[in-house]
Parts: C-alpha cells; sequence; structure tokens
C-alpha cells in the first residue's frame, strides 16, 4: 500500500515587510497527527512538495494541550488553536495562514501583545493586601466558582479577536476576551474594589460600545467562554456606571 | 547605594511568585522570558496544590504532609527546605484564594479538597483541572499589576543565554537575546534568580511544554554552578501518547475514583464493555491494596511497564493501558475535571465518560536540577534558583500536587533572599564582564550560523530523545546507559556539522532551537551518568540488577559539575540532611 | 551595557491599539446610536405604520388621520426634532459604524455574523429609501399639511409605478427587517438579555414582531395599489367635526407623510 500523504500550504512571510509567499508540503500521514506535529516534521526535514529545501516554518506554540494560547492561526480560513487541529479532521489541501489582525513577525507568528497591554488597563486582578499570611479568601459559594471558572479559563489565545469583525485598526477595539475578564474581577468579592474603574475603562474609546455583536467570538472560543454572556452583562454594567458617574456630576 | 537591580528568569509559577515577592518588598525586577509568561510551562499543571488545610475533618497535619512528602521522595530530599515548605502550604494556598484563584468548593464555600497520589488524606485544593492554570493566571496578574506600578519590567520573547560571572566569581547579570531581532545584549543585575522548568525536551516527547529544555539550567551549569540529582527523572503514569507529544491526563482522574486496568487475557478482543468485572485486572488495587490507584507515580509507572512489557497484557498488544472514569456520573466529572476530560476528547477523539481512556505512561517532570543551599542561592554567588530548575524539595521522586506548591514556595524564598544577597552585595568593578560575555555569546551565534555540514538540529533532537526515552526513563540498566552516554557524545560531535537552513537574522526560531540543544546535550550527559553511577533502585531511579534502596552508599545528593572534557561531569555526593524523619523502607502496600 | 546587533532590523508594525481606558467620547455617541434607533425612531416607526393602517379604510380615513397628525401643537418642532434629527443622526453614525467594521462572513459564515451583516444591509437601504421618502413625500409635490385631503392621492400616485412599488416594498421589509433585530441587539448589548436562552427566546419574539410589522406595512401598500380605491380623487372632502377617536403622541401627525 502507498503511504499516505498530507498536503499542506503555508503562507511564508520572512519579515513585515517581506513578501507573503505559499508554499506547499507533502508530508507522511501518521496517526493523531496535528498541524503542530506536521510542522514539527517540516522543521526536521525542510523541503517543499516540489523538492525546493526551504526553511523551518516560524510559529508559536508551547504546551501544545491547548492551554498555554500560543499556538492560535488560521487554518483552512478559520482562526484556531493548531495543537488541537486534528489533521484527519482538517479538509486537504490544508491551509496555514497567521493570524490577520495581529502585526506580523514572521511566518505565522504575530504580536499579540495588545491583549496584555488591554489587561493591563482594566485592572485584571484582585488588589490583595499582601502576600504574608492574612488568613484564609473570602468565601465563595459553589454556584458563583462554576459562574467564574469558564471566565477563568481564558487561554489568550485571541481567537476571539481575530474573529470579530469589530477588532480591526479603525475602531481600536478591545475584543472580547478582555470584556470576559472585567466580569471575572467584578464579581470577585475583593476584585470588586476595582469595578468602577474597569468599568471606566471600557466606557473608553476602543471600549465595549464596538461590539457589534456579530458573536463570532463565542463560536471562535476554543474554550467554549460564554463571551456574549459576558459582553451584555459588561456592557449593562458599564452603561449604569455612566449613567450614575453623570447624574452624581 | 543605588536601589539594588534584581533579573528573574522565567515566568513560571515560581519566577513569577519571587518577583511578586521583590516588588512587595519595593525591589524592581527584570523579568525575562522566552514567551509571554502567561504561557509558561506552569499553565499545563492539572490536578491541584497540596496544602494540609485539614478541612475534612481527617486530622490531616503539616507534620503528615511533610512526612509523605519525604517518604514519597524515597528520603532522599533534604527534610529542612521540605519541612519549610509543608509548614507554609497552608498560607500560600489562602494567599493563592484571595488572588483569586477559582479553587473548587464545598456547599459551605470553604475550599474544597480531592486526594492524591501518596497520601491517604485530601490535601489536594484545586480549580477544575486546570489548576495550574488558574495559579499561573493569579500570580501573572499580581505581576502584571506590580508592571503598571513600574515595579516590573517585562522581557518577553527574550532568552537567557548566559549569567555574566566577574573575574571573582561573582554574577553580575545575564546576556540575553531578542528573539525577534536576534539581538544580544547585557543585563546588569546584583542577583538573577534561574526559574525556568524543567527539562522535558531532553527526551523528545514528553509532557513538557515546547520550552522545557533546561537550556538556561545548561547554561550555568556550564558556567560552574552544580548539577544536583540529575538522574531523578518523574515518568508520569497516565499520558495520551501523541505525535508531537505525550499530553498529560492528570492524576486527579485517579484521586476522583478513576481505576486502572487491563483485561485479564492476553489479546482480549472483546468490546471494553463487554468485558466483565471478574475479568478486568485492576492490577493497582491488587497489588497494592491501601493506597490503591493513588500509589506515588514511580510505583504506578513500574507497575503499569510491568504489565505491558512482562505480563504483555497490554490492550491489543499496544503499550496502554485501561484508565476507567465510566463508573462515575458524567456531572461529577464534568464539575471536577472537566478540563482534562475535554483534552482526551479534544486529541483523541474519543469521550472519556463513555469509554475508558487509554494511557501510558510519559516523561513528566525534573525531580533533580541546580544545586542551591537553604537560601536557594546556588554555588555562583549571585545565582539563585527556584521551582523545577532547582533539586530541593521532591527527593527521588515527587508527590502529585507538590509541584505548585513547590515553585511557589520556592518562588518566595529565592525573591526576598535575592532582595537581601543584592543589598549587600558589592558594587561590580567595571562592567563585570559583561562585554567579555557578549562577546563569547557572539562568538557562539556566528559559528553556528557559519558552519557547514549536513546535520539537521531537528533530527539530532529526535535522535536524543529516542536515545534517553528509551534507556533512561522507567527501567535502567548500566550497560544501555553507557551506550546511551556514547550516543551523546556523539551527538555532541555531529552538532559541531549542524549546517542551518534558515541563517536569517530575524525571529529565527530554528536558530535559538540551535542553541538550545546544545545546552540540551551537555545536560542529558548529567542525568545518564548521574543515572549509571547510582547503582541502587530509589524512587524514580529503578535498576532491575540493583533493584534494593541502599541507604548506605547512596543516601546522598548527587552533585555533577561541568568539567568540558570528553569524560563529561565531574561527580560528588553530598550528605542528605535527614534530621527529622529517620529513612525507613517505602512500600505502598500497606498503610506505612 | 554591551549589545551585540546586525543592522537593518525590520519592524512590526504598531497594529490595532490598546483600550484607551476612560478616554474619549465615542461611548457616548455610540449609545446615543443605538438608543435613538429604539426611542424615538422606533416608536415613531411603530406610530407611522399603524397610522397607514388606515389607508386599508380608504382615502378620508386617511386622510383624516393625516390632519389630525397636523393639528397637534408645535408640530413642526416636534418633527425635527424627535424625527428628523434622530433620523439623520442614526443614519449617518450608522454609516460610519459600518464603515469602520470589516466583515468577514467568507470565513465564518454563522449565523450572527450573518445577521451583523444584514444589519449593515438593511440599514443602508432604509437609510437611502427614507431620505428620497421624506424629500418626495414631505417636502416636494402637493404639502399635505395644508392639503391633508390629498394624501392618499400622493401616495396612490407615487405608487403608480410598479418600480417604486418594488422600491416601497422591499424598503418596507428591510427597516422591519433593522428594527426588529435592532430591538433584539439593544437588548443584548444593553444587558437586558444577558443569557443564552434569554436572547433565544427574545430573537423568536423580536421575529415576530418583524414579520408583524413587516406585513401590516405591505398591507398598507395594497391599500394604494389595489382595487378597491383606484383613481383616488386629488382632494378628498374632509369632515370638519371628525376628530380621530385615538389621539397619540405628537409624532402622529408627521407621520404619515413620511412613510408608508
Amino acid at each position: 500500500m502507498a503511504t499516505r500523504t498530507v498536503t499542506f500550504e503555508i503562507k511564508r512571510q520572512a519579515g513585515p515587510d517581506a513578501p507573503a509567499v505559499w508554499e506547499s508540503f507533502e508530508l507522511e500521514w501518521r496517526p493523531g497527527m496535528n498541524v503542530v506535529s506536521a510542522m514539527m516534521e517540516i522543521a526536521a526535514n525542510p523541503v517543499t512538495a516540489d523538492g525546493k529545501p526551504t526553511t523551518p516554518i516560524v510559529y508559536d506554540s508551547n504546551c501544545l494541550e491547548e492551554i498555554c494560547g500560543s499556538c492560535a492561526m488560521k487554518i483552512n480560513g478559520r482562526a484556531r488553536m493548531a495543537c488541537s487541529a486534528l489533521v484527519d479532521n482538517l479538509e486537504q489541501p490544508i491551509r496555514v495562514e497567521p493570524l490577520t489582525k495581529f502585526p506580523l513577525v514572521r511566518d505565522l507568528q504575530v504580536d499579540r501583545s495588545v491583549l496584555f497591554e488591554n489587561l493591563m488597563r482594566v485592572k485584571a486582578w484582585v488588589p490583595v493586601d499582601g502576600t504574608y499570611d492574612l488568613g484564609s479568601g473570602p468565601r465563595v459559594y459553589p454556584q458563583e466558582q462554576e459562574a467564574n471558572y469558564p471566565l477563568s479559563n481564558c487561554i489568550s489565545c485571541t481567537c476571539c479577536m481575530e474573529v470579530c469583525p469589530q477588532f480591526n485598526e479603525a475602531t481600536d477595539f478591545v475584543g472580547a476576551a478582555t470584556i470576559a475578564q472585567v466580569k471575572l474581577f467584578n464579581n470577585h468579592p475583593t476584585g470588586k474594589v476595582f469595578k468602577e474603574d474597569r468599568l471606566r475603562a471600557l466606557a473608553g474609546d476602543g471600549g465595549i460600545q464596538e461590539c457589534g455583536y456579530a458573536q463570532n467570538c463565542v463560536e471562535a472560543c476554543p474554550k467554549q467562554i460564554p463571551l456574549t454572556n459576558a459582553i451584555s452583562d459588561v456592557g449593562r454594567d458599564v452603561l449604569t456606571q455612566k449613567v450614575k458617574d453623570w447624574l452624581r456630576g | 547605594m543605588a536601589a539594588p537591580r534584581i533579573i528573574v528568569v522565567g515566568g513560571g509559577l515560581a519566577g513569577l511568585a519571587a518577583v511578586i515577592k521583590i516588588a512587595e518588598a519595593g525591589g524592581t525586577v527584570d523579568l525575562f522570558s522566552i514567551v509571554p509568561v502567561k504561557r509558561s510551562h506552569s499553565v499545563c499543571a492539572q490536578g491541584g496544590i497540596n496544602a494540609a488545610k485539614n478541612l475534612k475533618g481527617e486530622g490531616d497535619t503539616t507534620a503528615q504532609h511533610f512526612d509523605d512528602t519525604i517518604y514519597g521522595g524515597d528520603f532522599l530530599a533534604n527534610q529542612t527546605p521540605v519541612k519549610g515548605m509543608c509548614e507554609q502550604a497552608p498560607a500560600i494556598v489562602d494567599l493563592l484564594d484571595r488572588m483569586g484563584v477559582p479553587f473548587n468548593r464545598t456547599p459551605e464555600g470553604l475550599l474544597d479538597f480531592r486526594r492524591f497520589g501518596g497520601t491517604l488524606y485530601h490535601r489536594t485544593a484545586f480549580a477544575g483541572a486546570t489548576t495550574g492554570q488558574q495559579l499561573l493566571y493569579a500570580l501573572d496578574e499580581q505581576v502584571r499589576r506590580y508592571e503598571a506600578e513600574g515595579k516590573v519590567h517585562k522581557y518577553e520573547g527574550w532568552e537567557f543565554l548566559s549569567a555574566i560571572i566577574d573575574g571573582k566569581g561573582i554574577a553580575r547579570g545575564i546576556v540575553a537575546m531578542d528573539l525577534r531581532t536576534m539581538e544580544l545584549r547585557a543585563f546588569a543585575a546584583d542577583a538573577i534568580i534561574l526559574a525556568t522548568g524543567g527539562i522535558g525536551a531532553i527526551f523528545g516527547k514528553s509532557t513538557n511544554s515546547v520550552v522545557c529544555t533546561g537550556s538556561a539550567q545548561s547554561a550555568v551549569f556550564q558556567q560552574g554552578v552544580y548539577y544536583a540529582n540529575g538522574e531523578f527523572i518523574q515518568v508520569h503514569p497516565t499520558s495520551i501518547p501523541g505525535e508531537d507529544k505525550l499530553r498529560l491526563m492528570s492524576e486527579s482522574a485517579r484521586g476522583e475514583g478513576g481505576r486502572v486496568w487491563v483485561p485479564r487475557t492476553v489479546g482480549d478482543k472483546r468490546a471494553v464493555k463487554a468485558i466483565p468485572e471478574s475479568e478486568r485486572f485492576y492490577f493497582l488495587e491488587e497489588w497494592y491494596p491501601t493506597y490503591g490507584n493513588l500509589v506515588p507515580r514511580d510505583v504506578a509507572t513500574r507497575a503499569i511497564h510491568k504489565v505491558v512489557y512482562e505480563l504483555g497484557l497490554g490492550l491489543d498488544g499496544q503499550p496502554m493501558v485501561y484508565l476507567d472514569l465510566t463508573h462515575i456520573d458524567r456531572e461529577t466529572l464534568h464539575h471536577k475535571l472537566g478540563g482534562i476530560l475535554e483534552i482526551y476528547e479534544k486529541f483523541v477523539g474519543v469521550d472519556p465518560c463513555v469509554e475508558p481512556m487509554k494511557i501510558f505512561p510519559g516523561m513528566h517532570y525534573t525531580m533533580g536540577g541546580l544545586w542551591v543551599d537553604v537560601n536557594q542561592m546556588t554555588n555562583i554567588s549571585g545565582i539563585f534558583a527556584a521551582g523545577e530548575c532547582e533539586y530541593q524539595y521532591h527527593g527521588a521522586n515527587r508527590l502529585g500536587a507538590n509541584s505548585l506548591i513547590s515553585c511557589i514556595y520556592g518562588g518566595f524564598q529565592a525573591g526576598p533572599n535575592a532582595l537581601r544577597y543584592a543589598k549587600s552585595a558589592s558594587a561590580a568593578e567595571g562592567d563585570g564582564g559583561a562585554a567579555a560575555e557578549v562577546a563569547r555569546q557572539a562568538e557562539i551565534n556566528g559559528k553556528l550560523l557559519r558552519n557547514e555540514g549536513g546535520e539537521n538540529p531537528f533530527k539530532l533532537w529526535r535522535e536524543l530523545g529516542r536515545e534517553m526515552t528509551e534507556h533512561a526513563t522507567v527501567i535502567r540498566y548500566n550497560k544501555d546507559l553507557k551506550a546511551t552516554d556514547q550516543k551523546i557524545v556523539e551527538l555532541l560531535d555531529r552538532f559541531q556539522h549542524i549546517n542551518l537552513s534558515d541563517k536569517s537574522q530575524w525571529a529565527n526560531t530554528s536558530f535559538a532551537f540551535t542553541r538550545q540543544l546544545k545546552n540540551m546535550l551537555e545536560l542529558s550527559r548529567t542525568v545518564v551518568l548521574g543515572a549509571l553511577l547510582r547503582d541502587e533502585s530509589r524512587g524514580a531511579h529503578y535498576k532491575p540488577d540493583f533493584p534494593e534502596r541502599n541507604d548506605e552508599k547512596f543516601l546522598q545528593t548527587t552533585k555533577a559539575s561541568f568539567t568540558g572534557c570528553d569524560e563529561g561531569p565531574r561527580f560528588e555526593y553530598e550528605e542528605v540532611d535527614t534530621q527529622y524523619i529517620k529513612p525507613r523502607p517505602r512500600r505502598y502496600d500497606a498503610a506505612k | 551595557m554591551a549589545t551585540v546587533q546586525s543592522s537593518a532590523v525590520p519592524t512590526v508594525r504598531r497594529g490595532v491599539e490598546p483600550l484607551r481606558a476612560g478616554q474619549g467620547t465615542s461611548f457616548i455617541w455610540h449609545k446615543l446610536h443605538s438608543l435613538l434607533g429604539i426611542v424615538p425612531i422606533g416608536a415613531f416607526l411603530l406610530e407611522h405604520l399603524l397610522s397607514n393602517f388606515e389607508a386599508l379604510k380608504g382615502p378620508v380615513a386617511y386622510g383624516e388621520q393625516v390632519r389630525f397628525l397636523n393639528s397637534l401643537p408645535l408640530v413642526r418642532v416636534l418633527e425635527w426634532v424627535f424625527i428628523f434629527l434622530p433620523i439623520l443622526y442614526h443614519g449617518i453614525y450608522g454609516v460610519y459604524i459600518w464603515l469602520r467594521g470589516k466583515s468577514n462572513i467568507v470565513y465564518y459564515p454563522w449565523a450572527g455574523n450573518w445577521m451583523y451583516l444584514s444589519q449593515r444591509y438593511t440599514g443602508i437601504v432604509a437609510f437611502a429609501y427614507i431620505i428620497q421618502h421624506v424629500l418626495r413625500q414631505r417636502f416636494m409635490g402637493i404639502m399635505l399639511p395644508e392639503h391633508p385631503g390629498a394624501a392618499f392621492w400622493k401616495v396612490q400616485h407615487e405608487l403608480a409605478n410598479p418600480w417604486m412599488v418594488a422600491v416601497y416594498v422591499i424598503a418596507m421589509i428591510c427597516v422591519c427587517w433593522h428594527f426588529a433585530y435592532g430591538v433584539w441587539l439593544f437588548a443584548a448589548k444593553w444587558g437586558i438579555t444577558p443569557g443564552e436562552v434569554a436572547r433565544r427566546r427574545f430573537a423568536y419574539v423580536c421575529a415576530v414582531l418583524g414579520v408583524l410589522l413587516a406585513a401590516m406595512g405591505i398591507a398598507s401598500i395594497w391599500a394604494f395599489t389595489g382595487p378597491k380605491y383606484q383613481n383616488a380623487p386629488a382632494d378628498v372632502r374632509l369632515s370638519t367635526l371628525v376628530a380621530p377617536a385615538h389621539s397619540g403622541a405628537a409624532f402622529h401627525s408627521i407621520g404619515s407623510q413620511l412613510m408608508i
């Protein structure tokens, strides 16, 4: 029996200003193969389908378990995590491109630091008094934990931002991930102390108002985070806060 | 005197814990990480974090936790630091709780605890099955807060290459490489803390993340830091074999009642469900009635090995056994194990609530690491280490859910100690050797780019991984270890002939990897030769030719130092601190 | 300190800017846009469609409705403040919002994404239609405030052109679609329906509302184009005593002139 092969088409770009070229690769099929393992295979044998030597693909990856959020890229047109993109579930040729909404570094590597900056701007943390022993934390009932845990599962992969029609350089929209984190920290008994600050922050330019509720975020989220629910809840809270601020002068 | 400058390398739990302590004490920190810190390998920890809070009315104590840890580690760990860790654990879990980690709760709103391997107590606090992720995020958020206050400066996407060590043997800073521009730069510091994790990549496929190469440890090892207990490598009994890596299936699956079994008959072709209870071989429960499926990892791993390779009972003749959760209701599973079941379903395509998972042992954790003293400082003044990259807390085998606590505790120790050290450190003369070190690294880079030859770094790496996994994990024979060392020497030689297909100087990940590979090769020799020299069986280190523990000869910490010669590292041994608990035989078929 | 760096390093583009926390005024303008779509524009739409429904009773009833609405106090002021200006703002700002979004329906053909796109297209159709409708029916031809009896004739005359009927029917559907989905969006974004189930239920409500309104509107068009009131007189005599039994909000008056 002839060996089964898998065909990949990968968009290459040597640098931010370099022209984009597509390269195809033909690899031997293996059970359980995913897009990252294909990329590893190419690194060990960097030759294109037509026999031309090339360079290993540059891409971000780390845990390969869909928990670190590194390897988001566009696979067959859709933003998703490369590690959990099993070859057997993909139509061939498998077309791999970098995310389009973030500044390109090289090949499939992009700069997604804007998300971390956004998290800083909404004070996405619980301001503890100190790390010394202050006894146990506030009581949290299982129902509350169950509501918050999914939000805390956000892996910062930025898929929700990539697929959002409103996340672009015209709107400078903050994106769903950050909004969900605002909800998470506003829900926390201690995190609440910054609730008003966070809500005011989200009313700034690029804030929650830019959401067009296309709901792509929630469709694309690899962690099934209830992002649209978060946008609704936080949207109401931001508005209430602004009205309160206005009435109080 | 100017405010002390401290560099932390590594943004996992240990690194971030150290950063937080330093920033809180008023210091400023430069934090270096290859990946954005929120993507560090700590994120992969699943099951939970141990702390003897005794919230289940079982009479658990920190002394009991201490004893379990020492016993689980087969008495190789120095007892003073472990005692400190176990005593601090409850306060650390409380702190994490205050930081907003969404731990699972009891109906009364208190922390819930589950059982883990190597203990009979419910001692493991958990946030679903993504505890590491939740803990890492909590610390990441605190660090982001200090970053906003200007106390922390992050260098994400920078790789640590080496320490700058002056003529007096004192660390004065680091040389790092910007992984985008490939720029080499020296950063001055009065103290540096390495928190660079495990060395999984040395074994090719492991449960570790891509960045866990041990490159940073190896770099300072080659600069004179001792590497201790390198031969102690934990192989996790339950991982999911994959093309690109071995994905962890958390011990919490067994903590919540998961059972490991194989069909009693060799080559049983029936569907899983059709095999009656009486024809299922629950070998852990039969062999270890007291601890059952929750024996420590080294014990479980060897048992699976035996079932598969000696008894030939692997599923369909493959090296795999069942990990069965199907007797537990879906609701409970989702609530307590959601994250990991999702991983299995995503990567294997089978719902573990319906069908038992197929698992096999996989390289998981590095018990050994940089040698440190009780203050977490290595033998080079000013270089500290914390977390998985140092050797202190787990002896010959780590207990499940002790890694998260050891990382945070280690970071909490290293941070303040480094700050104290930095405040009293003498000023460097001149640039402290920075320019020379940058030049040395530039030369290494230059050589790599100029190399001619036919070797591919990724192929060399695969060969290394195969060799290490085959001969230096579960079962070790001296003959094979010797051959493996020879193989590594050969690989080191072939390394000289690597011809990079990508010689560009922009975001060249294969170039950075090749640099790491050199360090991986150097470090792997400490693992192999350390194992070769230890003619006994202890914890994760098992030699069928020497099946017993030999306290008389080997109740000693292995300390390897780099020589640069072909013979490999020099080994010496150091007395283990056993002042609190006298060593006794370790067995899990009965209560201890 | 010492560095080694090769020359000619590429620079990475800036990309999407981080949130300008708490800065700027776009929040107000967005929320105003959103609110105006419901009140007064949405409310006016309902009124208008109800008034149009009078046309089914014939030219006299329709003319009287128009006259009544025009008899309200300060009607010209109300007309500008509650109808023209809000629609103008909603329309222009809506176009601005559209231009800044980048639809990606090709890659992500999901229901919500289709609706996102539809809201933009129905919006632009509605806006273009409304502009021509206001110009032709309110500011051109016979002035209905002075000659309410000519209302039926004026509309019928406009719809004598079959192309125009098509325009009105299409616009009617777009307006009702835009409004119905707009109500759903409003509830979702203002946090009135923060749950999955609530949003799904409310989607049914909005769908029914949209279909109902469109059906009413098309029925009214039928009243002008159907056989029953063919060749209505250019100016019907309105009874001097009759006032409509129901009294409504001030913008009734303008309603009958602005839209079908």
